[in-house]
């Protein structure tokens, strides 16, 4: 594969593709460059702030409020969990439970817990408990 | 094509093939016993699909425990199922346990498996930082490095 990046100054930035043939692999890369567009919108504290979603670690539903996190902040979207499905369709997120969505990008281990529970662990050490409902989900993203 | 595909596909096509036989049986014949038993079969799947579904969906317990509960509610639906559909007795109801048992241990032993067959399979790529939509060696049809 062959990389070629050059300046265009005054134009939007602009990724090509080309492919000798359309496979999987050719697909997925398109989605994933697609998904690098997708950004949310989030409150923090009655402020609103742009957050791309490469730097969303995961989204929780609590009592009806979803809330997104990053490495290190906690920020409110008035959003429902159904709505960000359909927007992230085929992105990095990924339904791990009811009430939880993780961005896989940022998984470092799943593992069954003694209890035989399913515990992901995400890159800021933050650990989430996967439903075994989801785990196929989250298989086929890899 | 992996053999899983393979049953999952037979087992589809079984039930398609015994739903288009069976219409047109009744169509030609009528209501049978036989056909009477295969519809009660597809309902009681169908409850008890749903039933798991909201299950799974709804509650976060241990495989060991989950399939325990489960083991008793579908046992009860079955139960309830088969007296409806005239399929058990007084004299022989606790047989609705030894059918959803074997049904059980076959699913548990199945769902551990493939839960530490995923599970294995999706740190391999987290360690070797593969994912789905990588660009493979295999398609470096340049020789350059990806």
């Amino acid at each position: 594969m062959k990389i070629v990046t050059r300046q265009v100054p005054g134009k939007p930035l602009t990724v090509t593709i080309e492919y000798p043939e359309y496979t999987e692999s050719v697909k997925g890369l398109i989605k994933r460059i697609e998904s690098l567009d997708i950004c949310f919108r989030a409150f923090l504290d009655e402020r609103q702030m742009r957050i791309a979603l490469s730097d969303v670690y995961y989204l929780e539903n609590v009592d009806r409020k979803v809330f997104l996190y990053t490495k290190e902040d906690v920020f409110r979207l008035d959003a429902s969990m159904q709505e960000i499905g359909k927007i992230t369709e085929d992105s990095d997120l990924v339904r791990i439970s009811r009430t939880c969505i993780m961005n896989i990008s940022h998984l470092t281990e799943i593992k069954q817990l003694k209890n035989s529970h399913l515990e992901a662990t995400l890159d800021n050490g933050e650990k989430l408990i996967v439903s075994r409902k989801y785990l196929h989900d989250i298989k086929r993203r890899f | 094509m992996p053999v899983r595909k393979i049953l999952k596909e037979t087992c589809m096509l079984a039930s398609l093939m015994i739903l288009a036989a069976f219409t047109l049986s009744i169509i030609w014949s009528g209501i049978t016993a036989e056909i009477t038993l295969v519809l009660a079969l597809f309902g009681l799947a169908l409850i008890i699909t749903t039933v798991n579904s909201f299950f799974d969906e709804f509650l976060s317990l241990s495989i060991f425990l989950s399939y325990i509960i489960k083991y008793i509610i579908f046992s009860g639906i079955v139960m309830l199922f088969g007296f409806i559909a005239g399929w058990f007795f007084p004299s022989n109801f606790w047989m609705a346990f030894i059918y959803v048992g074997v049904v059980m241990v076959l699913a548990f032993v199945i769902d551990a498996f493939t839960v530490k067959r995923d599970i294995g399979y999706i740190n391999d790529h987290i360690r070797n930082g593969s994912r789905n939509g990588d660009i493979r060696p295999e398609l470096n049809r340049d020789g350059g490095q990806v």
